[in-house]
């Protein structure tokens, strides 16, 4: 029996199966990357969002409601036009040509591509918003009679936030953060569009290369599932080692 | 400076080459939403409508559907679309309705969620009391069910509308002339002021979202 031409002709050799392992392995740098530095912006928004200070409160509204209602895309070639356009011309040829920091044990850590500042940046901004935004929802689930119980024991703001808020906001936020890291997995596709070299770009070279589309774009999609499947699995055995959480 | 470059581009940014038969731009994009969106809608309400009043069998399938298309990057479904569709109707597909089509798919996985919880979210003793003034099952669900549970479920479908429409801006890698494509072509030829050409691009679709938050804010506001 012989496969259907739109199938093509036989399988992937080794080597382009490397250049998709290598774009899965961008993907999750990069997601890993934006995670950490979205959370620790999102944390701040909230904190920004949720205090007495107006000119707290606002800016970072306004920076939230700007950045959901704009696609993300949209935002990655602003960072990456946009704003490449108003650095100086040194700073581009720095950031441009290749530097490597050495660390002991032998490694080597270059300093990341332009495209990947620039992708890095955009998705962490946009991302922190939507965290935020579960954070708040999360920290809303804490009735207000919680925190005035604390304040009639004698408890200090923060203590109330520390010992009351915070440990029963935490067990309503897992599920919606570990939502949110998926939806930044997935985001990290988008950054194919300025030459990031991650999954989705890479499959698109695969397939541009041998012509053989599903094959590529099998790959891809198997192996975006094993990202996404992997994050959720660390993240509810993790819920189930703390069962007082 | 900034006004010529609007002033010679604007009309393109904004509907393409529409007086030569090619719609595109923002134009292309409100389509391109407005499209998806109501076929996602449907496909939505069918889907929740199907794991609510479907069998084991149907809701596992229906499931497992779901759930591999909401792991799956947008981007890599507009691929598969525009890979598979000319394949599976044996003809030439523009690559706008291929999006549509990737568009709606994804839209309705998300929305089929969101109607099934809707509906789970009106208590059983509505359900009993529709049979018990001898309403069939479809019945209960079309005149008891259905109008409370679409009330309550307005938010997350002008959620899922607003996502559509900043994801229809994806359009883009499979060189879809909408409004982010125009306004790279643009950038390309002008060079200098991308900055502005993109801030320009920002603020349209902030435009879009926002109209379409508030209206659904209006909307939800609206007594029964």
């Amino acid at each position: 029996m012989t496969p259907p031409s739109w199938l093509g002709q036989g399988w992937l050799a080794p080597h382009y199966l490397g250049w998709l392992l290598q774009g899965a392995a961008m993907t999750a740098a990069l997601a890993l990357c934006v995670c950490l530095s979205a959370t620790v912006l999102g944390v701040l928004l909230t904190a920004a969002q949720d205090s007495k200070q107006r000119w707290l409160q606002w800016p970072a509204r306004l920076f939230c409601s700007l950045h959901r209602n704009t696609p993300l895309l949209v935002q990655v070639l602003l960072w990456y036009f946009g704003v490449g356009g108003l650095l100086p011309d040194q700073a581009m040829q720095w950031l441009n040509s290749p530097h490597q920091l050495a660390l002991p044990l032998g490694l080597n850590l270059s300093w990341p591509s332009f495209e990947w500042l620039a992708a890095w940046i955009a998705l962490s901004w946009y991302s922190a918003c939507f965290i935020s935004g579960e954070l708040a929802a999360g920290l809303r689930t804490v009735g207000s009679g919680q925190r005035l119980a604390g304040r009639a024991l004698g408890m200090s703001e923060w203590q109330i936030f520390r010992f009351i808020v915070l440990p029963q906001a935490l067990r309503h936020i897992r599920q919606p953060l570990l939502g949110q890291y998926t939806a930044i997995i997935k985001n990290t596709s988008l950054t194919m569009a300025i030459g990031v070299a991650e999954l989705s770009y890479t499959s698109r070279q695969v397939e541009s290369e041998t012509l053989l589309a599903f094959q590529a774009f099998a790959v891809a999609t198997l192996l975006y599932l094993l990202l996404v499947i992997a994050t959720q699995l660390a993240g509810s055995r993790r819920s189930a080692e703390e069962p007082g959480r | 400076m900034m006004l010529s470059l609007l002033h010679d581009n604007l009309d393109y940014l904004l509907w393409g080459n529409l007086t030569r038969g090619q719609p595109g731009g923002l134009l292309l994009t409100l389509g391109i939403s407005l499209a998806a969106g109501v076929l996602a809608t449907l496909g939505g309400l069918v889907g929740g409508i199907a794991l609510c009043m479907g069998g084991p069998r149907l809701c596992r399938v229906l499931n497992t559907l779901v759930q591999i298309l909401r792991a799956i990057p947008v981007l890599m479904l507009i691929f598969w679309c525009y890979f598979l569709l000319p394949i599976l109707f044996g003809i030439d597909i523009p690559g706008v309705l291929t999006v549509i089509a990737a568009l709606a798919v994804i839209n309705a996985a998300y929305l089929s969620q969101s109607v099934k919880a809707g509906i789970d979210a009106i208590g059983d003793g509505q359900w009993r009391a529709a049979q018990a003034l001898g309403m069939t099952r479809w019945q209960a669900l079309r005149y008891i069910i259905l109008p409370p549970a679409l009330r309550a479920m307005l938010p997350s479908f002008v959620n899922q509308w607003i996502t559509l429409l900043k994801d229809s801006s994806l359009a883009y890698v499979v060189g879809v002339a909408e409004f982010t494509f125009v306004a790279t072509q643009i950038n390309n030829r002008e060079q200098v002021y991308p900055l502005q050409i993109f801030g320009l691009l920002a603020i349209g679709y902030l435009l879009l979202c926002s109209t379409l938050e508030w209206l659904g804010r209006r909307a939800g506001r609206m007594p029964a």
